[in-house]
């Protein structure tokens, strides 16, 4: 596509977004709430959000369908109360609504695997019907502008400019760092464009483009986006990725993970710690200089001046001092 | 024919010996069916020496009505008798004899354990003697050439009634409260810690569990005789492990060099050292690793206990030794595995992770779901997703590949579960990292698919290639056939034929070309 199509699109899409984002009240409600029984937090739907991207990741879905499942969600989440219970059906129905759209049938993962291997309590009807609630709540508008549209074509206007140029901006790249910010419910509010661009931005400042940040402006001109709400988002972008980006590896939770095994493995797991019945012998130093047979005296002046070689065959004492006890042996009991 | 070296067989047991050479059992699978087919044995004893000219044993008073100046003679006197044999194959023989001699070791027994001031000097060369008759004999070869320790009903001592008092009275002796080890080193000497040791190799368990106990005893309290014992232990491994692959009591000498690693000194001496990766870990590679791998286990994890340093030896002796097509071997050596990791120094851990987690990785991917299951479920552990969590950078894309693949491929649902848990946990710990080796993992993958294109389209193509000719071929000798035809009817030449059009390159001969059209194609060529 020429750059004056993209532009044009760029334009249309600008217009539309507000369609589809969620309402602000209501995320800023679920922000608000600390951690209780009978409402969502921010933790638990960010950790909800993980989770969507653990199964993304795993069935092979797109970014696009993570993308589009997380607004699905946050634009439910934001209209309608749920009960924290309820948000792992919620929000892996959203996941297979966006994968009916975005994926193609046969990639489709059954929804039977996709409870299973989610480890969700409820059945496969429950899920059907919940599709059903969110679809109808969203008025049926499952296909939304998303902060990876937007990405998509400006990096795609980004390209068509510096084809010339040696440096390239990795949509993969960008896409990762989206879908991490997108973890946080707070990158929900903020309109796809402006998020889309915050990123751009980042990325560009961190290979040192000069021309590409030529690019960012005539688009942030084109779009009208103004200055105080880029700067305010790419703030947040910046400290959101520079936690993503830590070499630190943060511990796991643990406990939200069933391990299940086979019987047969389970039976043989601890039957291994053998319990010692034998009460233990401690060594004395004084062990071999009490002997009055030869081999330990040997024994006991070979080890003194042990080099030991654990590497080398026969060469330590050992098994050379068995072969030379040869005259010693007594003879078996016939 | 590999056979095992045995004693000469008993007179009293029939031979209908066919004994399959060991090498044919190596599909693991025995067959029962000959097993069946032999003639079912009686009990066997081992006493091949009994006096054929039996001695009458006479009833003694007993010990407890004996006044105190003649119990020592008494006792004595009842040590003696206890010398005498007797014959436990023949159900019926010497009932009385069998029943004096009984009493008597049962008699002696209780003395000894309960009595002080019992066991005087003189006494011990005549406990020892009467001990080391009795117990002291060639164990009979085994009833079955193909005793499967596993599997197989092991053959009991005939002679146990006897013998298991005689055992009994040998373990009270070593535990009295009057037991001198100075005096007793006299009579208990090398001689006779060979023979004892000689005889782990019964088959019968209650007599190896009475042996332990006893061994452990005597390397407890006769100090003298430690560095022989540990020396003959050795002695006995090696040959087992390099060339025999027979010997019963494994289990229970592990289990007495257990307790003696537990209370080695620090700083750990080389023997010792030399003794874990010399006999120890190549000890891994026998057949019948499955009867004593517990306590074989337990050896290496107290050595680690011990001495950290060794670590690195251990595990890359087990990596070295690790079992190619033993599944069962393999589950053993994953949880052996797991023991070690439970207990390693975070030093030690990044010594031996690549190594291992490569092996980690192999494992993750065999078709045996037992196998993948226990080498997923090392991500169960606290301790050991710590040292995985510390050292992530290096693990995570060692596995990863490996990971990806086999939740696209493995049958069993499990498994898959199992890898989502994993991949889940690596995501957690360390996102952009987990990104970047998707991203990678994705790029390989769409090389791959371009190569599996490209070469896709290069067959095709020849494919088409060979079609067009044939097809050529088949229209020159058709063109050839017609232009005869016409030749003959006496038509008019056809403009220039076909035949000349087609390229120069050399082509390989098309078979199955009619011989009349043969000569048409070699001259388009």
């Amino acid at each position: 596509m020429d750059a004056f199509k993209l532009m044009k699109e760029l334009r249309v899409n600008y217009e539309q977004e507000a369609h589809y984002l969620p309402k602000e009240t209501g995320l800023s409600l679920i922000e608000s709430t600390t951690e209780d029984d009978s409402r969502i937090s921010a933790k638990c739907r960010d950790a909800k959000v993980e989770d969507l991207w653990s199964l993304t990741s795993f069935f092979g879905y797109s970014t696009q369908t993570f993308v589009l499942a997380v607004n699905l969600l946050d634009r439910f989440l934001a209209m309608i109360r749920i009960q924290p219970k309820h948000l792992s059906c919620v929000s892996v129905s959203c996941l297979h609504m966006a994968a009916k759209v975005t994926e193609e049938e046969c990639n489709l993962a059954p929804t039977g695997d996709l409870i299973r291997i989610g480890q969700c309590r409820f059945t496969v009807s429950d899920l059907c019907r919940m599709e059903k609630i969110v679809a109808e709540k969203l008025n049926f508008k499952s296909k939304a502008i998303t902060a990876l549209t937007f990405l998509h074509l400006y990096h795609q206007i980004a390209l068509s400019h510096s084809t010339d140029r040696k440096e390239k901006l990795s949509l993969e790249k960008l896409e990762a760092q989206l879908k991490a910010c997108l973890c946080r419910i707070s990158f929900s509010k903020a309109k796809p464009s402006v998020l889309a661009l915050s990123l751009l931005r980042q990325e560009i400042e961190g290979v040192r483009s000069e021309d590409m940040l030529e690019i960012a402006y005539h688009i942030q001109r084109h779009l009208k986006i103004t200055d105080g709400e880029l700067l305010l988002w790419s703030e947040r972008v910046a400290r959101c990725l520079s936690d993503y980006a830590s070499p630190e590896c943060s511990k796991p939770n643990h406990k939200k993970l069933q391990w299940i095994v086979s019987r047969r493995t389970a039976q043989n797991l601890h039957s291994y710690r053998v319990v010692p019945e034998l009460p233990t012998i401690p060594e004395g130093c004084w062990d071999e200089s009490e002997s009055e047979d030869s081999c330990e005296d040997m024994m006991s002046s070979g080890e003194e001046s042990l080099s030991s070689s654990l590497g080398s065959d026969a060469e330590g004492p050992f098994f050379p001092l068995h072969l030379r006890r040869q005259k010693h042996r007594q003879p078996l009991h016939a | 024919m590999e056979t095992t070296k045995l004693p000469p067989t008993s007179p009293s047991s029939p031979t209908t010996s066919f004994s399959v050479p060991s090498a044919e059992k190596v599909d693991g699978f025995p067959r029962r069916s000959m097993r069946r087919a032999r003639q079912r044995r009686s009990h066997s004893s081992s006493q091949f020496r009994y006096q054929s000219s039996q001695v009458e044993l006479t009833p003694l008073p007993l010990l407890k009505d004996a006044p105190v100046a003649e119990l020592h003679d008494l006792f004595c006197k009842k040590l003696q008798q206890c010398c005498v044999l007797f014959d436990f194959l023949d159900c019926v023989a010497d009932l009385k004899g069998k029943e004096i001699k009984r009493a008597a070791l049962n008699e002696l027994v209780e003395s000894v354990a309960t009595s002080r001031g019992v066991l005087i000097e003189p006494l011990y060369p005549e406990a020892i003697k009467m001990i080391s008759v009795n117990i002291f004999r060639t164990l009979p070869p085994s009833e079955n050439p193909e005793f499967d320790p596993e599997e197989d009903e092991p053959t009991l001592e005939a002679s146990w009634p006897h013998l298991q008092l005689v055992y009994e009275f040998f373990l009270r002796f070593l535990e009295s409260p009057d037991f001198q080890p100075s005096m007793a080193k006299r009579y208990v000497d090398q001689k006779f810690v060979l023979q004892l040791l000689e005889l782990f190799d019964s088959e019968d368990p209650r007599e190896r569990e009475y042996l332990k106990t006893i061994l452990h005893r005597v390397y407890g309290k006769l100090l003298g005789l430690r560095a022989y014992i540990r020396k003959q232990i050795n002695n006995i491994f090696l040959r087992f492990i390099y060339e025999t692959e027979h010997f019963n009591g494994v289990a229970e000498l592990l289990e007495i060099l257990g307790s003696i690693i537990n209370g080695f000194a620090l700083p750990l001496k080389a023997e010792h050292k030399q003794f874990l990766v010399r006999v120890l870990i190549p000890l891994h590679t026998a057949k019948s690793l499955s009867i004593f791998h517990a306590q074989l286990a337990y050896c290496v994890v107290q050595f680690m206990e011990k001495d950290a340093t060794v670590t690195e030896y251990i595990i890359r002796g087990l990596l070295k030794y690790w079992p190619k097509t033993c599944t069962q071997k393999e589950v053993m050596f994953l949880g052996e595995i797991e023991e070690i990791l439970d207990v390693i120094e975070p030093s030690q851990f990044i010594r031996v992770q690549e190594p291992l987690f490569k092996q980690i990785a192999a494992c993750i991917s065999s078709p045996h779901f037992q196998v993948a299951e226990r080498a997923l479920y090392f991500w169960n552990n606290e301790y050991i997703l710590s040292l995985i969590e510390e050292n992530c950078q290096v693990i995570l894309p060692l596995v990863f590949a490996t990971l990806y693949r086999v939740s696209k491929e493995h049958w069993n649902q499990t498994i898959v579960s199992l890898i989502y848990n994993v991949l889940k946990t690596f995501m957690e710990m360390n996102s952009k990292l987990f990104d970047d080796l998707t991203a990678s993992y994705k790029v390989e993958k769409q090389k791959e698919m371009k190569r599996e294109r490209e070469r896709a389209d290069l067959w095709r193509g020849l494919e088409e290639h060979q079609d067009r000719r044939m097809q050529m071929v088949t229209e020159a000798a058709r063109n050839q056939r017609n232009l005869q035809e016409r030749g003959e009817r006496g038509d008019p030449p056809t403009p220039s034929s076909p035949q000349t059009a087609h390229s120069d390159q050399p082509e390989p001969k098309i078979s199955g070309a009619s011989s009349s059209s043969s000569g048409a194609g070699e001259s388009a060529t």
